[in-house]
């Protein structure tokens, strides 16, 4: 059978699937609404400006959008600018090419009363603003959810706003400061070349004026963020690598100043401008590679419902989480996620617990069985009794641990931080007393105060400034080809002190979902029958199933089969051609009065066809691969390696062994396990953190390092420090691996640039330095920093 | 004399590159750069029509803002 695009979203399959509509071919009926709709508007030149790229067929479930207009949620997402417009700031979903941009933006500027839409293609952010008077946000949502995509709002907080602003600031000084910078060298050029071959004192002023007016707004304007720093230092009582900074640049400009009015000597303007461009480029890489730890919780309060079904005398109705009160019934249906502790009064069902315990299996529950917060109804549909009002449920008391824990991250002082503490007073000290040295030996104030300032610029901190942002740099570049991303330079650093590995099991250890490890058949059956049986089921035990058969190439297509019936915390029972077939655990079995024979502490899945037992499989959730390479090799690098899971005794044991981690401690909920890395953080330990799961989100935000599996939970991967792309324990080795070795080359580098002053500043003090030595001296220092991490760089491919 | 030519020059060259730097900067604060994805690509989708919607947009926007200060 020929395959057949799908008109809209471009996705292939078989014709004979498809809805044929005219000359047109699409594969559901919101594809069809969809490219209706864009040509009924004019864009159908969506379709050749999106090339080649795929699009996600629109999926139909959405709440309802009359959620949006409620008084609560303008309060809380919406603005209103000084025109009277209203604003607010969306996460569009489904974005994948500049195309899917373009036809928000225009499905919205058709609207009538949006004024304007702005996406952004790089993080699909979108602001909206529109005419309140004309046009509800409901609307809004609606239009975007019909051309295919989907969005929710997002609080634009301050933390955002103002991590952006400081970056464009960083974006404008910078920019000033090169151009001051550079165009600082060619009339530099020419001062040098007068000072060696003579230069009348006409040219020399206007050469420094022109200098003069360069550097100015560099000091100032760029500069800026330095005496900002070095006032805030003192305001601590602490000699800052500011203040040096400051002192330096501000006495050389006022010494030029003064050169340059009364014609006498040489100037330091180029000197000025190059100490702020270089540290300020330090600076800036810095400010780059910070953590924005501003989406975290936009991503954990879209997670969070705002509304419950409340059932009363009256019948049922929605009611805000913070409105609920101990004591109402509360219904859940399929799907839904709960968002207040409860008991369950009647109904039954099975739900998601992998929130809280890490684990996929379903939990079935059933009248006076407790429900938790955070976890999500599977099939369930019952009504609950509330225990706690919002506010006291665990969802929320665990929001509220996470933020806590957020705001107060362990820090590790950096090495360059502290050094250069230590480094700016001794320098401020040795400029002091070479200028009263030189003036009691007896020298003129002048030329006593030139050496003086000659050795705080000598010694000035580009290199040292540089030495760390250009060794993390180094280090977030191959991490980022092993696809291990640092989300921030410094925690490279605090990863390379680590003395403490701690790792969650399902997911990180292992693979997270069963697979058959042992089939034994006894007897003939279609296989095709079994697979369409576990089909039907979502239970990870019968998704392992059928990707055993997958892998075995045993079946062909899915086939129909008739009363399939799923009983929770049991299997599945079917019927075929008039013969009974059932899969499932021992107590189905038991109850079907099948015979069965074998026994084992791994996960079983019988099938009987007819009454009799024809297979067993044997699930077991396996490590990784080269999982216990990987703990060995850790446990070189001198990490006390823990495992932590909220699964059973047992099989956290089973795991354990097999990769060869000895310290395990299993039944751990989500706040044990934080609490588990708060008491080692009071033993001293520096910890590392690696997991996966909503589970493991308090014990990431606490641990130093937070590491999530790329294919973990979006929100654990928002609240960790790094990433690995590839979920191999291979990865965690070399993320350890690359950041000691990054810590060895920051170490290096500023070793390089002690070393260096060392040797310069005695100069600097016997009055051996002139503005060029200076410049040389400044690039040379910076270019050795540089070098150094060029050479780590290429050894370590 | 002699002072005058390089006063010249360098007072001409330096007045030509803060105007780049201007607009450079204008650039910046308007917001040009701030998605980078976009810039390089956005530019296959301008269009006459495109360009058009824009303009017709900009004519929206006026219209709301002078209703604001309409007496009603």
């Amino acid at each position: 059978m020929s395959k057949v695009k799908c008109n809209h979203c471009h996705l292939e399959f078989s014709d004979s699937v498809m809805i044929h509509d005219e000359e047109h071919r699409f594969c559901c009926k919101g594809c069809q609404g969809i490219f209706h709709l864009l040509k009924d508007e004019g864009l159908e030149s969506f379709y050749s400006k999106m090339g080649d790229t795929t699009l996600e067929p629109p999926t139909e479930q959405f709440e309802a959008s009359g959620n949006f207009d409620t008084p609560a949620f303008y309060e809380r997402f919406v603005s209103m600018d000084e025109h009277g417009l209203l604003q607010v700031a969306l996460v569009i979903e489904g974005i994948h090419c500049a195309a899917c941009v373009w036809l928000n933006e225009k499905a919205l500027h058709t609207m009538n009363g949006v004024i304007e839409a702005h996406i952004n293609y790089t993080n699909n952010k979108a602001r909206i603003t529109w005419d309140g008077d004309v046009l509800k946000l409901s609307a809004i949502i609606d239009m975007i959810r019909a051309v295919g995509y989907n969005a929710f709002p997002y609080d634009a907080t301050f933390q955002e706003v103002r991590a952006n602003k400081e970056r464009k600031e960083y974006y404008l000084r910078m920019a000033v400061a090169t151009f001051g910078a550079m165009n600082m060298m060619w009339v530099a050029i020419a001062q040098y070349g007068g000072y060696f071959t003579g230069i009348t004192q006409e040219i020399k002023t206007i050469l420094n004026i022109a200098e003069w007016a360069l550097a100015t707004p560099v000091l100032f304007y760029s500069g800026w963020v330095f005496y900002r720093g070095a006032y805030y230092g003192l305001k601590n009582k602490t000699v800052t690598m500011d203040l040096l900074v400051v002192t330096g640049s501000s006495l050389a400009y006022l010494y030029s100043i003064y050169i340059t009015v009364f014609e006498k000597g040489e100037a330091y303007f180029d000197s000025v401008a190059m100490i702020i461009t270089f540290v300020l480029f330090g600076k800036f890489l810095e400010v780059l590679s910070r953590k924005n730890a501003a989406d975290t919780l936009d991503v954990m309060s879209k997670n969070i419902p705002a509304e419950v079904s409340i059932v009363d005398g009256e019948g049922i109705r929605e009611v805000n989480v913070n409105e609920v009160n101990v004591g109402d019934i509360i219904r859940i249906r399929s799907g839904e996620r709960v968002a207040i502790d409860g008991e369950v009064i009647s109904g039954e069902g099975s739900f998601d617990e992998s929130n809280l315990t890490g684990e996929s299996e379903p939990i079935f529950k059933r009248p006076n069985d407790i429900i938790i917060s955070g976890t999500t109804s599977i099939d369930a549909l019952l009504q609950y009794r509330a225990t706690k009002d919002f506010a006291h449920s665990t969802l929320s008391h665990l929001v509220n641990l996470l933020e806590n824990a957020l705001s107060h991250k362990p820090n590790i002082e950096q090495l360059a931080n502290r050094l250069s503490q230590h480094f700016s007073s001794i320098i401020l000290f040795l400029a002091i007393a070479t200028f009263w040295g030189w003036y009691f030996w007896p020298h003129s104030f002048d030329r006593s105060l030139m050496v003086g300032i000659s050795v705080i610029i000598i010694a000035c901190p580009c290199a040292l400034a540089l030495a760390t942002p250009l060794a993390t740099l180094v280090g977030l570049t191959l991490g980022a080809k092993r696809g291990i991303l640092f989300k921030s330079a410094a925690q490279i650093e605090t990863m390379a002190k680590a003395t403490m590995l701690v790792l969650d099991k399902t997911g990180t250890i292992t693979q997270g979902r069963p697979e058959v490890v042992y089939a034994t058949i006894h007897g003939v059956f279609n296989r095709t029958y079994l697979y369409s049986l576990a089909k039907a089921s979502r239970h990870p035990i019968s998704r392992g199933i059928c990707e055993y058969l997958e892998r075995m190439n045993e079946i062909e297509d899915q086939i129909l089969l008739e009363d399939v019936r799923e009983i929770p915390a049991r299997g599945i029972l079917a019927r075929i051609d008039g013969v009974m077939i059932v899969g499932g655990n021992e107590l189905l079995m038991k109850e079907r009065g099948i015979d069965i024979d074998h026994i084992s502490d791994k996960s079983i899945f019988y099938y009987a066809v007819d009454g009799i037992l024809v297979a067993t499989y044997e699930l077991r959730d396996i490590p990784k691969e080269r999982a216990s390479e990987s703990i060995s090799a850790l446990k070189k690098f001198g990490l006390r390696v823990v495992m932590l899971t909220g699964d059973h005794e047992a099989a956290a044991k089973r795991v354990a062994q097999e990769v060869g981690i000895d310290e395990v401690y299993a039944h751990l909920n989500p706040e044990e396990k934080a609490q588990f890395i708060e008491v080692a953080h009071r033993e001293g330990y520096a910890v590392v953190m690696a997991g996966d799961g909503v589970n493991d989100l308090l014990a990431l935000a606490r641990a130093d390092i937070g590491i999530a599996m790329g294919s973990g939970s979006d929100i654990a991967i928002e609240v960790s420090d790094v990433v690995l792309m590839n979920d191999s324990l291979i990865s965690l080795v070399e993320a350890f691996g690359i950041s000691r070795r990054t810590y060895g080359l920051i170490k290096q580098n500023l070793g390089i640039s002690l070393v260096y002053n060392t040797i310069t500043i005695p100069l600097a003090m016997m009055g051996y330095v002139i503005p060029l030595i200076a410049a040389i001296s400044m690039s040379f220092s910076s270019l050795l920093v540089v070098g150094n991490s060029m050479r780590s760089r290429w050894m370590y491919k | 004399m002699d002072g005058w030519v390089v006063a010249m020059m360098l007072g001409a060259s330096l007045f030509l590159g803060s105007l780049a730097l201007g607009a450079f900067l204008w650039a910046i604060k308007n917001g040009q750069f701030d998605d980078e994805k976009k810039m390089m690509t956005h530019v296959h989708f301008d269009d006459e029509k495109d360009l058009n919607d824009l303009a017709d947009q900009q004519k929206k926007r006026e219209e709301l803002k002078n209703k604001e200060y309409r007496p009603e």
